[in-house]
């Protein structure tokens, strides 16, 4: 960043300045004011008519969210399928980010295609087939298949970050390791693994963050046994009790803050496009 | 924690793969494919396999599985609602696009400066990135409704009588949708300008061309490839979303909603696999045109 020029220390209030600062604050006004209202709404005991804030503040619908909204249990299968969502990804990428990243593969570009073909089209689009195609085999309603069909999402996306990490990995401390008189499963476990270590937790960290706000693939195979928190959200509003709502996009707002905070120093910004969310 | 060098291509799905296989390391094809079998395999069962079952369905009769018939594509186009569907889903995302973009390069052009306070703006771009688009909608909704804040606020203006109706109107689901879909722009625009040679500005400037002219000649044009790939990331979110239409759209449905409404409320599940399969082509006609577009614009 070099000395773009002196425009900039002429006048305090200069209109460029003036107006940077107006972009910027209604930008800050934009993006938040929509998720400080939900909080509002969600403590605002009684909130009626044309008024800021509301007339009385209680944690009322909290209780009525665990009570009537039965969120205990269904933050259970949130977070249930979220892991298991996470386990078969990594599982499955696993094997296939390692080769994609480090063995000769033919018909490279065509595999890459298709790994990021789920990525091109509009999720709905195919969640019919998923839910056509689980209804035949009979997982709908169960929390397999409920994670199961998030994997649709998820394991492109940890394909694409495992096979990226692993190509990373240097081949001289590999080789080095070998030379060393290391055998392979140490080589794997003291070497490669530690390496990894990073490209995984983040696929795994996405997985889980894409799995438990899932919200389309979720409708279309959930069921009485398996309704998840976004689900939920939606049949709360739908049946219009909206400060309840508010209550639980709280409890569905909190791991997605956290891999906020989490990230925030570690990955610059443009380096996150996509793939975190269902849309 | 430190997060996966390079998740950035992984993500962007540019060109992470184009990764040269190291020599020494996987002669044999038969682990190879083994290898790739747990992967591929998933992505044939889910994706492909749903994919099919999506084009079968939409070829055969209403209530049956297979067999072929015209009939769900011809009720699809022929019905004045569905059509508007589709004609909606193409409306929004071409001005959720084109706001984006109107968002994101004034944006661009302030954040690329230090100042304090910088980097929370750059977080605040990626926060509706990180949140769930159905909470986004819960308060998008409560924010822009009647008795929002935001119509309070409009009401203290004199001449204003009476709430500007925001939500569950079209250009009320415009301005949900920049809020969920800009940050596509907005990031890669700033990233492509912060990636423009202070040398070249610096230039220009020297040569007595004014701040506009600047930023009209030099900094957009070279900021463009990243304007434009950004924006075709929101156009394909946009196309796509499916909670914001689906909890503040009201009356309006694009064909994302009305695919969920005709076959999960309707059970016409024939007739909604025939507008997914629509709704899919077009999204690829409209890739595959934009991309074979900036070829041509940048023969390098």
């Amino acid at each position: 960043m070099t000395q773009l020029p002196a425009v900039y220390g002429r006048s305090i209030w200069n209109g460029r300045r003036l107006l940077s600062y107006t972009l910027l604050l209604a930008f800050l006004l934009y993006m938040l004011a929509p998720l400080v209202i939900i909080a509002v709404s969600s403590f605002g005991k009684s909130w009626f008519g044309p008024t800021f804030l509301p007339q009385d503040w209680g944690l009322d619908w909290y209780a009525w969210a665990a009570s009537i909204g039965n969120i205990p249990e269904v933050l259970k299968n949130s977070l249930v399928i979220a892991a298991l969502a996470v386990v078969m990804s990594l599982a499955l990428a696993a094997p296939t980010a390692w080769a994609l990243g480090r063995r000769r593969v033919p018909f490279r570009s065509g595999l890459n295609t298709l790994v990021l073909l789920p990525k091109m089209l509009p999720p709905i689009a195919f969640a019919l087939g998923v839910a056509k195609l689980f209804y035949a085999i009979g997982v709908v309603d169960t929390l397999f298949g409920v994670a199961l069909a998030h994997v649709t999402i998820t394991l492109p996306f940890a394909i694409l970050v495992m096979s990226s990490t692993f190509a990373g990995i240097d081949d001289r401390l590999i080789e080095a390791a070998e030379v060393c008189g290391s055998r392979p499963w140490r080589t794997f476990l003291w070497v490669i693994l530690p390496l990894a270590m990073p490209g995984i937790l983040s696929a795994a960290i996405f997985v889980f963050t894409t799995s438990y706000n899932e919200f389309t693939l979720t409708l279309l195979t959930y069921g009485p046994h398996t309704v998840t928190l976004p689900v939920k959200t939606y049949l709360v509003i739908g049946d219009g009790f909206v400060p309840v709502g508010s209550a639980i996009s709280m409890i569905l707002l909190v791991p997605s803050l956290l891999v906020l905070l989490l990230i925030q120093g570690q990955l610059k910004p443009d380096k996150l496009i996509g793939g975190l969310k269902g849309v | 924690m430190k997060l996966a060098e390079g998740s950035s291509t992984a993500i962007l799905g540019t060109d992470a793969l184009r990764i040269r296989p190291r020599f020494g390391v996987g002669r044999s094809p038969l682990i190879t494919f083994l290898l790739l079998l747990p992967g591929f395999g998933a992505i044939a069962f889910l994706f492909l396999l749903p994919l099919w079952l999506v084009i079968q369905l939409s070829f055969a009769p209403e209530g049956t599985d297979a067999g072929f018939t015209l009939d769900n594509y011809a009720a699809f186009l022929g019905s004045p609602t569905l059509r508007g569907a589709l004609f909606l889903t193409i409306e929004l995302a071409v001005f959720a696009t084109l706001f984006s973009i109107v968002l994101s390069v004034p944006l661009a052009l302030v954040l690329r400066r230090p100042f304090r306070g910088n980097r929370l703006f750059r977080l605040l771009i990626l926060l509706p990135l990180m949140i769930p688009a159905l909470v986004s909608a819960v308060g998008l909704r409560l924010f822009w409704g009647d008795v929002g804040w935001a119509n309070l606020t409009i009401q203290l203006l004199p001449f204003v009588d009476g709430p500007i109706r925001v939500v569950f109107t079209v250009p009320g689901l415009v301005l949900f949708y920049v809020w969920l879909f800009f940050p596509f722009t907005a990031l890669l625009t700033l990233a492509a300008l912060e990636g423009v040679d202070p040398a070249i500005e610096e230039a220009a400037e020297v040569s007595g061309a004014s701040r506009w002219r600047v930023l009209r000649h030099v900094l957009l044009p070279l900021a463009m490839p990243g304007i434009l790939a950004g924006s075709v990331l929101t156009f394909i979110e946009a196309f796509g979303a499916f909670s914001i239409p689906l909890i503040a759209g009201g009356d309006n449905r694009p064909l994302s909603v009305q695919i969920y409404t005709v076959s999960a409320i309707f059970l016409h599940w024939n007739q909604g696999a025939a507008m997914s399969v629509v709704m899919g082509a077009a999204q690829i006609i409209f890739l595959v045109t934009y991309f074979r577009l900036l070829r041509r614009q940048q023969p390098a």
